[in-house]
């Protein structure tokens, strides 16, 4: 099922939640809601619910205008956050509850409850309480509980967030096999930006309850539409120093040239972001930085320099060998270099 | 240094008699024969006879513990198995309308928005305040102008509902998350099936402890019945038992008998169901 979100906007008395939200999910798509904690993402995905009503604006399910419909005719599943499920139900029962409001008979329901348990690998414990599962096994029984009557739309609040690291991984590729199994639209929350980048088919990054770039994760990651963007992904996170165009050039804060070029902007005052792996290692180049600290990670070495004041990172590779407090000649890259309005994040470059 | 401690730690575990222990033992215990003397007085003098019950020293068990004379007579002389009808049928019909109306209203009043809410409910909880013997005499005026004076109608209506068992469900719904309710709406369940479907469940030792106090109160309630009703045919087992014991003379074994008659289903309901009377208040937001 397609979904339209047009101009969605969301007010809690005076503190605007959403803000002006617009996209088009595709049928079929598993796509990410990412951000930081109190961007909006919840309430987003309660509109989509029904669980709440926007301010303003439509959302659209195929060419229906579903926004003030309630959630009950919604069809859609729900994975919350804290799992929801009903606690005096065993797995079987919960996984069946949906079944038994649509009145599916008896029969036909536990045998499509079985199978979905299947589906998730909770078949083992269907008679058990959901007390007596695991964190990920609750999890799986929630899901098994929004796929059962085959939702038009599946959507997952932060459901990994309770899970130590290996569980998250595993459930993470277990979700997307599911996702990809039944061809269900999914919408995933999540404000971890690795998971989002693993899982995704697109990615719509908010912050304040305003969608700041929604693409591909590769592509948010290449080619982020503000300085935002770009300091949230990435790890380790993007370097960023301070610097001004003069004459096209982009000079750092303690005057050297970045050897960065932007046309148009002289005199404003912008953030230089790079990635990492953008670094290069130009013995005789012009633009000089101060090894703090090098660590090898296997192939590559990780080293830190003092730029124009700031710490930044960069890869190289681990024959080259620098001592600390050492001077050395770097450059970049042509890609993963950026260059953004100072006060607005605007992007230049 | 830590295996010592923890060999202390162990010896504390594994002694059984600190003299803590035993004091607090012999205090419980003490507290255990002054709580449940008078009811074996009662239960032990209601198999003995009339010379025995005034023998001194008292004997502390009967002679005959299979004299059944004394509650032979009392069902003889006092239509007691009508009392106990009358008795059972209140107790049903309150519990049954009572739980009902609490059940709906605590939803209500917990889950669902409407204007006034939380001032309509304050007031109900003010309601609290006035006293019960005021409520009686409007109660009566009722009862007389719908003609319902002296029929068991007028032991059940005026307690078809409760605000304090409404407030204490109501206080274990408020619990619930918010999260089971909007799971339950995207499932597609109406706020009714939710209720009995999710709610009532999850409530059971909440309302087990309120069905519980409701007939306990019910059971051994006397002042309403005394004014409500004037016939044999209506009167219920606490009042049967005080006029069995004004018409019935000095005689204490037969009081005795009556009074286990009155007494004894109360006791069995809670042995039974002290389990969850206990876990109820604990959990159902009761302190106090
Ligand atoms: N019922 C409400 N009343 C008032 N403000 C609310 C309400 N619900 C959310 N907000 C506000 O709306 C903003 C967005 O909240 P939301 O729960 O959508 O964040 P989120 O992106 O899901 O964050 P998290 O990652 O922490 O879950 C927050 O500033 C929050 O304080
Ligand atoms: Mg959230």
């Amino acid at each position: 099922m397609k979904i339209r979100l047009e101009n969605i906007v969301k007010r809690f008395r005076d503190n605007t939640a959403v803000d002006h939200f617009s996209a088009v999910i595709e049928s079929g798509e598993l796509v990410t809601l990412l951000g930081p904690s109190g961007c909006g993402k919840s309430t987003m995905l309660n509109m989509l619910s029904g669980i709440l009503y926007p301010t303003e604006g439509k959302i659209y399910f195929d060419d229906d205008d579903v926004t003030f419909v309630s959630s009950e005719k919604r069809g859609i599943g729900l994975v919350f956050q804290n799992y929801a499920l009903y606690p005096h139900m065993t797995v079987l029962e919960n996984i069946c509850f949906p079944l038994e409001i649509q009145k599916v008979p008896k029969a036909e329901r536990i045998e499509r409850a079985k199978k979905m348990a299947e589906l998730v690998h909770v078949d083992t414990m269907l008679n058990r309480k959901p007390g007596q599962l695991s964190g990920g096994q609750q999890q799986r029984v929630a899901i098994a509980r929004a796929l059962v009557k085959q939702p038009r739309l599946l959507l997952l609040d932060e459901p990994l967030s309770n899970l130590d690291a290996r569980l998250r991984i595993e459930m993470r590729e277990e979700i997307r096999r599911i996702q990809l199994e039944t061809g269900v639209t999914t919408i995933f929350v999540t404000h971890d930006q690795e998971e989002a980048m693993s899982i995704s088919d697109h990615i719509i990054l908010m912050k304040l309850g305003v969608l700041q770039q929604f693409d591909k994760p590769q592509y948010l990651y290449d080619q982020p539409a503000n300085c935002f963007v770009a300091d949230f992904l990435g790890n380790p996170p993007i370097n960023k120093v301070e610097a001004k165009v003069e004459n096209g050039k982009v000079i750092l804060a303690d005057g050297q040239d970045s050897g960065v070029r932007l046309e148009g902007h002289d005199g404003e005052k912008v953030w230089l972001s790079f990635r990492s792996e953008s670094v290069l290692y130009k013995p005789e180049s012009e633009l000089r930085a101060k090894v703090i600290l090098t660590s090898v990670m296997g192939k590559e070495k990780i080293t830190s320099f003092d730029l124009a004041g700031k710490e930044v990172r960069g890869y190289f590779d681990s024959s080259l060998d620098f001592e600390r407090g050492e001077e050395v000649g770097i450059g970049f890259k042509k890609t993963g270099v950026f260059v953004f309005n100072f006060e607005s994040g605007e992007r230049y470059l | 240094m830590a295996s010592k401690s923890r060999d202390t730690e162990t010896q504390i575990n594994k002694e059984p008699i600190s003299i803590g222990r035993i004091i607090m033992y012999i205090v419980l215990l003490l507290g255990a024969v002054v709580m449940i003397f008078p009811f074996y007085w009662m239960i032990t003098g209601a198999f003995k006879t009339w010379t025995e019950v005034n023998l001194m020293p008292p004997t502390l068990f009967p002679e005959n513990p299979f004299n059944i004379e004394n509650f032979v007579y009392a069902f003889k002389t006092a239509p007691f198995a009508k009392y106990f009808l009358n008795s059972v049928l209140a107790l049903l019909g309150c519990i049954v309308t009572c739980s009902f109306t609490t059940i709906l209203a605590a939803f209500a009043f917990s889950r669902l928005r409407f204007p006034g809410r939380e001032f309509i409910f304050s007031l109900l909880l003010s309601l609290m305040m006035v006293p019960y013997e005021m409520i009686i005499i409007t109660n009566y005026r009722t009862i007389v102008t719908w003609k319902l004076h002296n029929t068991i109608w007028a032991l059940i209506l005026p307690f078809m509902s409760s605000i304090f068992y409404t407030y204490i469900l109501k206080g274990f719904f408020d619990s619930v998350p918010d999260s089971l309710y909007q799971a339950a709406k995207v499932d597609g369940c109406s706020d009714w099936k939710y209720l009995w479907r999710v709610m009532v469940p999850m409530a059971k030792s909440s309302l087990a402890t309120i069905i519980l106090l409701n007939s306990i109160a019910t059971w051994n309630s006397f002042l309403w019945p005394m004014i409500a009703t004037n016939s044999k045919d209506v009167r219920t087992l606490p009042f049967g038992l005080y006029a069995f014991m004004t018409e019935g003379g000095q005689r204490n074994e037969r009081m005795m008998a009556a009074a286990t008659i009155v007494v004894l289903p109360m006791i069995i309901v809670f042995l039974f169901a002290r389990k969850y009377i206990i876990s109820g208040m604990s959990r159902g937001g009761i302190k106090g």
